[in-house]
Parts: C-alpha cells; structure tokens; sequence
C-alpha cells in the first residue's frame, strides 16, 4: 500500500518538476505545460528502465 | 582606454574592457566580491546603495544571531565538534553554515563572538531557544539577501559594460535582481513582474503543490532547521515556504513521527530546488528583455566585429 502511494505521488511531482524544468524554454503556460507533459512521459519511461535495471541487479545480487 | 567618468579601480577596468562576449560572466573576482554585501555597489560608485546593502544583511543576520546565538553553527553543513581540522576551522568562522555563508563578514563575526569548542559550549549549542526557528529564517534570509544585492550589483555592471549593445532608450522590463528575490518569496511573481504572468502562474503552482504536498505528507514537520538543518538548506531556496514553516509548522509540538516523514522531506527540498530554477529563470527572463539571445552565427559574426573594432582602436591609439 504503501509503495503504490508513493507511486501515485511520483508522477504527479514529476510532471510539476517537468513544468519547472522545461519553462526555462518557453515562453507561455500553453507551451509550458504541452512540453512538461512529453517529458514527464519520457522521463517515465527512463524510470521504468532504471527500475527494471535494479530488479535485475537485485536478482543477480542477491537472488529471487 | 579607460572611460573616464567609471572610478579608477578593479572592477571599473574590469566592465569597460573591448571585445568582451556579453554572454560570458564578470569574472571570478566579481563573483567573489560578491560574498561582501555592498563591496560590488561601492566598487560601482553607489555608495549609499552599499551602505543599504551592508546595513540590511547586517540587521537581518544579527537580529536572528541575537535569539540562537551559537546554534546558529551547530545547523551547519558540518556541525563542529573538538577534534579540531579544517572542517571545524571552517565551522568556527561560519564558513560551513548556508545560505549565511554568502554574508560573510555578519557571519563570520557572529561565528567569531558566540562560538565555544569547549565541551559545555558544545553542549550549549545542542539546547533549544524559544523563536529559533523564526531566528533561523532570519539569519538564513540574510544570506539570501546578500545574494540578491550581489544579483543586483553583476545587472548594474553588465549594463555598464554592454551598455554598447543596448538601444538608446531601452530598459529592461523589471530588474533581474529584483525578479529572482520576489521568486524567493513567492515562486512565479518575478516571472509576472517580468511580463510573463500566464507562466508565472504554471512555475508557482507547480513549486506551492510540492512543498505542501511536503508538509502535509510530514504532518508539518518536515521543515524544521533544528532538527534537519542540512535539508533545511534546500527548502529554505523557496523563503515564502520556510517563512510559513517557521511560523507556523516548526514550531508546533510533535505527537510522534509520520509515517511519511522521509517523504515529506524530500518533497519539501526538491519543492525549494525547483524553485531555484524557478529564481534563475526569472533573473533570466528579465534580462532578455533587454538583452535578448541571438542565434550562434550572429553571436560569432557580432563578437568579431566587436573584437575588429577593438583591435582598431587599439592600433589608432598606438598610432
């Protein structure tokens, strides 16, 4: 329950940090919030990886 | 060839020198003339604009050191102990405590006066003061303000040594400094002040929903310096956020620890950083509206001529 809380709480912070980060480039909320939503999507998918990559890490470390 | 209506000093030399790219800093020696609050604004011959700067990050660091005294150093960045070394060397003189740190001089004689390596001043700087948390922002905004007049003083020579790139008439739509110390406060108004308030709204909602997520997740305590100074570091890059919290949050008795408490932290401290790039854009915004980016081949074909025209006037000078 827990973990799937904090999961819930990831994605939404991570769009509001891609707001941050991709407003230095534009100029208007529109074009603000337009390219925050793609990179929060690619950002996702680098998450994805990245934990997939430490599950695995995690098998070989320390076993299923 | 030096303009003679710029006083005769470092930093005068250093803005009126040709052929400089206007998108390269000041300087290293700019940068740290910068930890003096006022020194750049004298430098500049503002001298009653550096007298304000000293006298208003003065007040504000002593005004807190009054209340916390010694625990001001023991929410450093390494908290000093009797060992002895370079980190307690850098410790005893507040070198270690941020943002105070970039108001050296109130710093460093507050860290001179009130700091005790004795094993009972050690033992001192661990007891709670009543109002220390408001104390702490105190001190902790004189660091930032220290910052912000520093801000202020790398505009005003920016805009003395590019004064040549500038139309005549022209003015920035708000002051930089100004934009980036009003986005410290309250995330997204230097960005309104600097005409672009559709976005202002976007950057301070986005800055306002994770530091509240932060304190409700905590149940409120998340930002305390007392107890997590080194996160309070952070935190404290959103001033309206660690102003409440020190008001209001800080201060209040504790039931126990949340069980979301680590969480709350982080989102707090992540809260503050984005606001930092919040601040920094800001600064940014208002200056391209008075010295807008151009594209890489303009950029090289403008600082050639700049550097033809200088190597002229160097050559006729000689002749």
């Amino acid at each position: 329950m827990s973990l799937l809380f904090r999961i819930a709480v990831y994605l939404p912070v991570l769009f509001m940090i891609a707001v941050v980060v991709v407003g230095q480039q534009h100029a208007t909320a529109k074009e603000t919030l337009r390219a925050a939503a793609t990179r929060t999507v690619r950002w996702t998918l680098w998450t994805l990886i990245l934990v997939a990559l430490m599950t695995v890490a995690d098998v070989f470390v320390i076993g299923w | 060839m030096r303009d003679p209506s710029l006083p005769a000093n470092l930093f005068a030399r250093m803005v009126t020198k040709n052929g400089i790219d206007p998108a390269k800093g000041l300087g290293w020696g700019t940068f740290l003339a910068g930890f003096v609050p006022g020194l750049l604004q004298y430098q500049l011959g503002q001298r009653s604009k550096a007298g304000l700067a000293f006298l208003s990050c003065t007040a504000l660091f002593f005004v807190g050191w009054a209340i916390v005294g010694e625990r001001l150093f023991y929410w450093a960045l390494f908290a000093a102990d009797d060992k002895g070394g370079l980190t307690n060397g850098l410790a005893r003189f507040g070198a270690m405590t941020l943002p105070e740190v970039i108001n050296l001089p109130a710093n460093a004689i507050g860290g001179f006066l009130a700091f005790d390596d004795t094993p009972t001043g050690l033992r001192m700087m661990r007891l709670p003061r009543d109002g220390e948390h408001f104390a702490g922002w105190l001190t902790g905004a004189s660091g930032m303000l220290a910052a912000f007049w520093a801000a202020q003083a790398h505009w005003d020579l920016r805009l003395r040594r590019d004064a040549s790139a500038v139309a005549e008439g022209a003015a920035a739509m708000a002051n930089p400094a100004l934009c980036a110390g009003l986005s410290w406060l309250v995330p997204g108004l230097g960005h309104a002040k600097a005409g672009q308030k559709d976005k202002a709204i976007v950057l301070g909602l986005s800055v306002l929903i994770v530091f509240a997520l932060g304190l409700v997740f905590s149940s409120g305590q998340a930002v305390d310096r007392a107890h997590y100074s080194v996160w309070w570091i952070g935190q404290n890059l959103f001033g309206g956020g660690s102003l409440f919290a020190s008001l209001v949050t800080g201060p209040m008795r504790s039931t126990g620890t949340p069980i979301d408490l680590d969480l709350g932290i982080v989102l707090c401290t992540v809260a503050g950083l984005m606001n930092l790039v919040v601040m920094c854009d800001a600064y940014t915004v208002a200056e391209r509206s008075l010295f807008p980016l151009r594209s890489s081949g303009a950029a090289k074909s403008a600082a050639a001529t700049t550097a033809n025209k200088a190597s002229q006037a160097s050559s006729e000078t000689s002749a």
